[in-house]
């Protein structure tokens, strides 16, 4: 895992994804802009992600579509952390 | 051997008969409402389903017949009460009238069952911490429940069983009840499903998957955000031809055919490779060329995900014909019944070839470019249709298709 990216809840949420994705991960591919799918992650997957990170975090997190202006999105590594800091924040 | 449509029930978020399922099919009437039944509503992300509209069970049933009936039992007697007296059929009485009800066969599909009961009795158990259950918590709950009922109120000896394979259940029942009616086993199969899943634990269970929208069901729309979960029931009374004609029957269309398939691939991803096999299939159980078809009932649920799968295995089957065919779901309309939403989606298709129109598939704002298809977009288009297909997707990946022909005395 690369330094930039070691503070919490961020770290929180890439022990949740390195966890999910076990040994079969290649740790140097696992960075902020790193988009969900090229780690392997599919659509079930992220939803059983989202699901540790509500139940970490006790968060809600919406769906995109109930969301307007489309600002909920699940394609990148950042994407996870900015839902949970914004729900978190938002708390 | 060939299977006509005799008798038909409905019971769905569009009303408590046929009449009312078909007016509001074929004038786009979107059938998603507040849910009512949850009094936990303010825990529920997703707080719309397509439930039956202002239902009361103490208006329909006795408190003993209630002691037995499961919401989805209800459902189902309803809809059987209309179906097989709209086919003019009797069981008890008369010698032949029970001959007959030996060589007739409940088959029916739910993909949860008794999930009201379930989860009120558990409920109790768990929470409230109750020292006992009522006693006809497991009658009341099993799957079978709706089936066994159908047969006891109307005599029916036969062959009798229910079909559980989500939301591919009913269209499944009536595959099974073809086959039976094929052997020579039965002359009359009263079959369809029903579904009450709109309970506290079912619609949670639905949020946590993320394939249910808050808002409305736009199937094929590039803007979809998954399925609105439905309610009701139906009942499809089929006979053979030769039957139907010697007791002088009105026939509504005739059943072609039916094709099954398993993707062997996920639980819950959808497999364009399974569905088209499922529609191949039936092509050949019907004898039919891809050119035959003119309409498709697609399962058309509005998620992400099957839309485009289903999408590429109609282009898949159909090949250039694709372009020519009328694709609808009314699921825009009368939401996911889940077992029932194959018999409900029957009426829809059997009511396409009577009136010859297409229904639409209604909240369709805007084309994906995964979903290339004719959708039928948010008004009914009058056309002629011979032959349709009704193409039903279960989760756990068991596909069931079954062909529909007009019927013209």
């Amino acid at each position: 895992m690369s330094e930039e990216i070691q503070s919490t809840p961020q770290k929180k949420v890439l022990e949740i994804l390195v966890n999910y994705l076990g040994e079969d991960v290649d740790a140097n591919k696992l960075t902020l802009e790193a988009k969900l799918e090229d780690l392997g992650i599919d659509s079930m997957d992220v939803v059983e992600i989202i699901f540790d990170l509500e139940e970490t975090f006790d968060i809600d997190v919406p769906n995109p579509g109930d969301v307007e202006g489309g600002t909920v999105k699940f394609d990148s590594v950042q994407d996870l952390i900015n839902i949970v800091k914004n729900l978190i924040d938002n708390k | 051997m060939r299977i006509v449509i005799t008798g038909m029930g409905a019971v769905s978020s569009l009303g408590y008969d046929v009449e009312s399922f078909v007016k509001g099919i074929h004038s786009g009437e979107v059938a998603f409402r507040p849910i009512q039944q949850i009094p936990e509503i303010d825990q529920l992300r997703v707080k719309i389903a397509a439930e039956v509209p202002d239902y009361d069970e103490t208006e329909r049933f006795t408190k003993k017949e209630l002691a037995l009936y499961d919401r989805f039992t209800q459902f189902q007697l309803l809809s059987a009460r209309e179906a097989i007296a709209d086919a003019g059929l009797e069981f008890t009485g008369s010698l032949v009238n029970q001959s007959l009800s030996e060589r007739t066969g409940v088959v029916m599909g739910s993909a949860i069952g008794g999930q009201t009961t379930q989860e009120r009795n558990y409920k109790r158990l768990y929470h409230d911490k109750a020292k006992r259950l009522p006693p006809l918590t497991v009658p009341k709950l099993i799957p079978n429940a709706a089936s066994s009922h159908v047969t006891m109120e109307f005599g029916i000896k036969g062959p009798s069983f229910t079909i559980a394979s989500a939301c591919a259940s009913s269209a499944h029942s009536m595959a099974q009840s073809c086959m039976m009616l094929r052997s020579g086993l039965i002359d009359v199969a009263v079959t369809g499903g029903s579904e009450a899943c709109i309970t506290f634990g079912t619609v949670k269970g639905w949020e946590a998957l993320r394939v249910t929208s808050n808002t409305t069901c736009r199937p094929f729309s590039k803007d979809r955000t998954g399925m609105i979960l439905g309610e009701g029931s139906g009942t499809i009374i089929l006979e053979t031809l030769e039957h139907a004609q010697e007791r002088g029957a009105k026939i509504y269309a005739e059943v072609l055919g039916f094709g099954m398939s398993a993707d062997a691939g996920n639980i819950v991803q959808p497999s364009s490779d399974g569905a088209a096999r499922a529609m191949k299939a039936a092509l050949k159980d019907a004898q039919l060329k891809p050119e035959d078809i003119q309409y498709i009932n697609a399962h058309g649920t509005g998620t992400p995900q099957n839309d485009p799968s289903e999408t590429a295995a109609i282009r898949d089957v159909f090949g250039s014909h694709a372009d020519k065919l009328a694709v609808s779901s009314t699921k825009s309309m009368h939401g996911h019944a889940l077992g029932a939403a194959a018999a409900l989606e029957t009426i829809a298709v059997v009511s396409a070839l009577q009136h010859q129109s297409a229904p639409p598939t209604m909240n369709f704002t805007e084309a994906d470019p995964k979903c290339d298809l004719d959708y039928v977009p948010n008004k009914a288009r009058p056309m002629a249709i011979d032959i349709a297909l009704n193409n039903s997707f279960a989760f756990g990946g068991l596909n069931a298709v079954v062909v529909f022909k007009r019927w013209q005395d």
